[in-house]
């Protein structure tokens, strides 16, 4: 089972951050929301995901509690402690400063 | 990413919570999962087979958990641990074998290498900066006369200072009694060039050195001042006596420091101007007579080349201004400690073939450790395969059988250690058998961590190296053939890895039950060479009369007075009395010419033993007199009359020329000679292993010595004949302290004492490696036995007798056992070269010795293959179908 060779493990906690900071979820509905909101264009490999959570949750940028789901199964829920608000806050600052960088810079030469 | 020691702290507290935690979280993720595939159409049961493929192993997010905590190694490490100790605590036997013969190994090391440490590696205690310091002493005795030391220390400038020291011994007067203690003296600069500072007081001063106006004073040691004194606080200062004299405490000299010599622990120090007074000769101004030992310092920055090269440019010089005494003299620089390098040659030659021993005990327990594990991992091949197949990385695999292997030797290093500990504290109260108890002959093998931390390196090391072998084995395996049941490595290779330990083990044994047969044989044979004395029926006591404070006049009538005495005594047959005895301590040498010498340089004559001996010591010691008379009381000293002298056979053959050499003549030197009126039969002064030496015996009535040995050969036992001399000695002068008073064959055991050691270490090695091989045969026969259980209980159900079993069963291990036996005997007799040098006669082609070594060999395989043979034989053929 490869790792994703399209994300960058620092990408991956954002994408996961954003995914919980539209509402409290659990790991396999984190996992299907990327999917839905990216239109598809980003689909997490599901070995990667609970690692990932897991070191959100250590770094306090996410919060766990256990509850039960739609379909009345067990599931651990997590959402998002202050500390996370405004870690994703600055991420995404850094990352719309990336793009544009990036964009500005791949857009050179052409008229 | 750094992790805080809290955090890894809560994280190991909560291990099982997260662990348990995230298999939850991965159960509902599944269930989640096949819901979603449930509602595209599978059926559930298909829903969640394709779930948890999709998520593969649960493992791997554990493993990917704890990566991500950064304790993955230390929770791995400590899985392994546990899993060792579990799987050992299944195999008891096994592990007790395994750690005792790895603990003896390790054990025996570590004593070899303590002792090694005390007498090559540490540096001597209390001394500052040792490293500087260098004995300085000539070639053919290592020790320097004091007028020689005197010029070598004002005209040299590669050292810092020269220091001179001498052993002496002085009766302590306490109380009404006299005891006898053992010290130095020391020149002023003694404590000031070695660096120590005083306890309590204070040192000499230059003035104290004065000769003939020395200043009366003494310096205890710590020890001394412990024992003698009850550690008195305001011992400086007070007064004692010693040899009658009263003499000034001033001071103590600190804990550690035992003087410049590795096997002598002075009681005391004192100037060396009190030289002539304590031994009524002075040696002060003797230029000829070498008995001082010097050390000296080095200047900063003069290396030991350059100190060499000024030394030797001295010893010219000095040879040219005292051409007869000095002509023909070396010096040379050594390392302190070992008497220059008098004591390092036979020193180091012990140490070494100690060091082999120890090394080939230790490879022994290796192999032995090593074949057991090797035969323990093969049973776990299945085990290994599985756990690659889930996922396990080689690395991990391995990681796990070196852990287990690991666990044993840390457990039997400590085992090992603890033995060591308690041995070299043994060895450092124990006390050389000197005849003389009360003098300090001993090696300080306490404690340094040094020997410790190579116990510790010495038992992971092992552990590696043993471990290896299963490891590689693991490595080399197909996983899925070995699930599918094919052992590809256990059959079809004719010879393993493993085959190779056992014959190892046998020849390392036989070699080392050779070695100790032959030196218990020579041990036995050196008692009964020639000495040229009889020990039966002879009692020695040996006293000094100086301790009492007798002159010469006194002390030679009191000589005379205690051998007429003695000679009363009921039992008696001979008595007579000598400065020392042949193969005792305090033998003198003197250098005698040819009667027609014309060189008459020190170097140009023959050394020979020399003894000063009394009317009847030949008779009372048992030494034959092949010609010419015996000494007389008569025979006093003449004024112009010629010397005389006694002489044995090789003295004879050598300066003689002839064996008839009464009436013949020698020099002492141009204008000195003397006639033989008598010759003895050969026989052993410094040492059991000595080639013939040439000797002479001066006549106790015209030469004067203290020290004195009375013998005395009687009817009666030697024990109840010493005590009746030492009460006879207490009857006469109750103040005349008695050196030792015993048979004379327990009087000379120091001679015995190099041949006795190597003999018992021997001996006792031979039985270590003995014990090691009889396990670790054991433990392989055992092995082959409980793997083929199977095909044993299909031959015995088609038929097979007891006899066919043991051979398919043992055939193999008896092969192996006979190869190595072959092996060591073989190189047992080639070691019995290198025991030559300390052991007595070595002979090394002594078929006895090898027909011996080989039964001893024999039974030890037989012992060792009895139970499992039993085993194999008692086998119940049903039962043994049934198992796997």
């Amino acid at each position: 089972m490869e790792k994703s060779a399209e994300l960058l493990p620092g990408t991956l906690d954002l994408l996961i951050l954003k995914a919980v900071s539209l509402g409290t979820q659990h790991g396999y509905g984190i996992l299907t929301r990327i999917g839905q909101i990216s239109g598809g264009a980003l689909n997490i490999e599901q070995g990667a995901l609970y690692p990932a959570l897991f070191r959100l949750e250590r770094k306090g940028l996410l919060e766990t509690e256990w509850g039960i789901s739609e379909n009345n199964r067990k599931a651990k829920y997590y959402s998002l402690t202050a500390a996370g608000k405004k870690r994703l806050r600055l991420e995404t600052e850094g990352w719309r400063r990336l793009a544009a960088a990036m964009k500005t810079v791949l857009a050179a030469g052409e008229i | 990413m750094p992790v805080s020691l809290r955090k890894i702290l809560n994280v190991l507290r909560a291990r099982d919570d997260w662990e348990q935690s995230l298999d939850d979280e991965l159960s509902s993720h599944i269930a989640m999962r096949a819901d979603d595939l449930e509602r595209s159409g599978l059926t559930r049961k298909q829903a969640v087979r394709r779930a948890r493929l999709e998520l593969g192993s649960r493992e791997r997010y554990k493993d990917e958990v704890r990566a991500a905590f950064g304790i993955r190694a230390l929770d791995e490490l400590a899985q392994d641990v546990r899993y060792a100790l579990r799987t050992l605590r299944r195999d008891k036997a096994f592990a007790a074998v395994a750690v005792l013969s790895l603990a003896l190994g390790v054990g025996v090391n570590t004593i070899v290498f303590g002792i090694l440490n005390t007498v090559l590696f540490k540096p001597m205690p209390g001394i500052v900066n040792p490293q500087e310091l260098y004995f300085v002493g000539t070639t053919q005795f290592w020790s320097v006369s004091f007028p020689n030391y005197r010029d070598l220390r004002d005209r040299n400038r590669s050292f810092t200072g020269l220091v001179a020291d001498r052993i002496v011994t002085a009766g302590l007067n306490t109380g009404g009694r006299s005891e006898q203690i053992w010290g130095f003296l020391a020149t002023a600069n003694y404590f000031d060039v070695l660096g120590v500072r005083p306890l309590l007081g204070r040192f000499f001063t230059p003035a104290e050195d004065v000769h003939g106006n020395a200043g009366q004073v003494v310096v205890f040691s710590y020890a001394a001042w412990q024992s003698r004194f009850g550690r008195d606080p305001q011992i400086v200062g007070k007064t004692v006596r010693l040899n009658g004299q009263p003499l000034t405490v001033i001071g103590v000299a600190p804990l550690a420091f035992r003087g410049t010599e590795l096997f002598f622990a002075p009681e005391f120090w004192l100037p060396v101007g009190m030289q002539p007074q304590l031994e009524n000769v002075s040696y002060l101004e003797a230029r000829a007579a070498n008995n001082f030992w010097v050390t000296g310092r080095l200047a900063r920055g003069v290396s030991r080349q350059q100190a060499q090269a000024e030394v030797d440019r001295l010893a010219t010089v000095l040879a040219r201004e005292y051409p007869q005494i000095n002509g023909g003299f070396r010096y040379q620089l050594a390392p302190p400690g070992l008497i220059g390098d008098g004591l390092r040659g036979p020193v180091e030659t012990f140490v070494s073939g100690l060091t082999v021993l120890a090394a080939l005990v230790l490879l022994a327990a290796c192999a032995n450790l090593a074949s057991m594990l090797a035969a323990r991992s093969s049973d776990r091949f299945r085990e290994i395969a599985l756990r690659i197949s889930i996922g396990a990385g080689p690395a991990r695999v391995v990681r796990q059988l070196l852990t287990e292997s690991v666990v044993l030797t840390v457990a039997a290093g400590a085992i090992g250690c603890a033995i060591a500990a308690a041995t070299l504290r043994w060895l450092a109260q124990y006390q050389l058998p000197m005849p003389f108890p009360s003098i300090q002959f001993n090696v300080d093998t306490d404690a340094d961590p040094r020997v410790f931390l190579f116990a510790l390196g010495a038992s992971i090391l092992t552990g590696a190296l043993a471990g290896v072998l299963p490891a590689q084995q693991a490595l080399r395996m197909d996983a899925n053939q070995m699930l599918k049941g094919v052992h590809s490595i256990a059959s079809g290779k004719r010879w393993a890895v493993r085959d190779v330990l056992v014959p190892v083990q046998i020849a390392l044994c036989s070699a080392l039950v050779v070695a100790s047969l032959t030196s218990i044989r020579s041990l036995t044979e050196a008692f009964k060479a020639n000495l040229g004395m009889t020990l039966e029926g002879a009692s020695v006591v040996a006293f000094d009369p100086r301790l009492a404070h007798y002159g010469e006049p006194e002390g030679h009538a009191l000589q005379r007075r205690l051998v007429d005495e003695a000679a009363t005594l009921p039992g008696v047959v001979a008595t007579g009395y000598a400065d020392t005895v042949p193969l005792g301590l305090g033998h003198s040498s003197g250098t005698v010419f040819r009667e027609d010498a014309t060189d008459f340089r020190q170097s140009q004559g023959i050394n020979v033993t020399q003894m000063i001996v009394s009317p009847g010591y030949f008779k009372a010691i048992g030494t034959r007199l092949l010609s010419g008379r015996e000494y007389a009381w008569s025979d006093v000293r003449q004024p112009a009359g010629t010397r005389i002298a006694i002489v044995n056979e090789t003295f004879a053959r050598r300066i003689i020329g002839t064996a008839n050499a009464v009436g013949r003549r020698f020099r002492y030197g141009p204008d000195a000679d003397a006639e033989v009126i008598g010759l003895v039969e050969d026989g052993k002064f410094q040492a059991l292993t000595e080639a013939p030496e040439p000797a002479l015996f001066l006549p106790a009535t015209r030469v004067y010595s203290s020290d004195t040995v009375l013998i005395v050969r009687s009817r009666v036992s030697e024990t109840v004949m010493a005590n009746q001399l030492q009460q006879m000695i207490s009857r006469i002068d109750p103040n005349l302290p008695v050196g030792s008073s015993t048979s004379l064959a327990s009087y000379i055991r120091i001679a015995y004492f190099p041949t006795v050691v190597a003999s018992v270490l021997l001996g006792v090695f031979g039985v270590i490696a003995a014990l090691l091989a009889v396990a670790g045969i054991y433990g392989t026969a055992s092995y082959s036995v409980s793997r083929r259980i199977r095909e044993i209980g299909i031959r015995m159900a088609i038929g097979a007798g007891p006899r066919q079993v043991l051979s398919f069963v043992l055939g193999r291990t008896s092969r192996l056992v006979a190869i190595g036996a072959v092996l060591g005997l073989v190189s047992g007799v080639a070691a019995n070269r290198l025991l030559a040098s300390i052991v007595y006669r070595v002979s090394d082609r002594d078929p006895l010795t090898v027909i011996a070594a080989a039964l001893i060999i024999m039974l030890v395989a037989v012992l060792a293959v009895s139970a499992p043979a039993r085993r194999a034989v008692r086998l119940d053929p049903q039962q043994a179908l049934r198992q796997e």
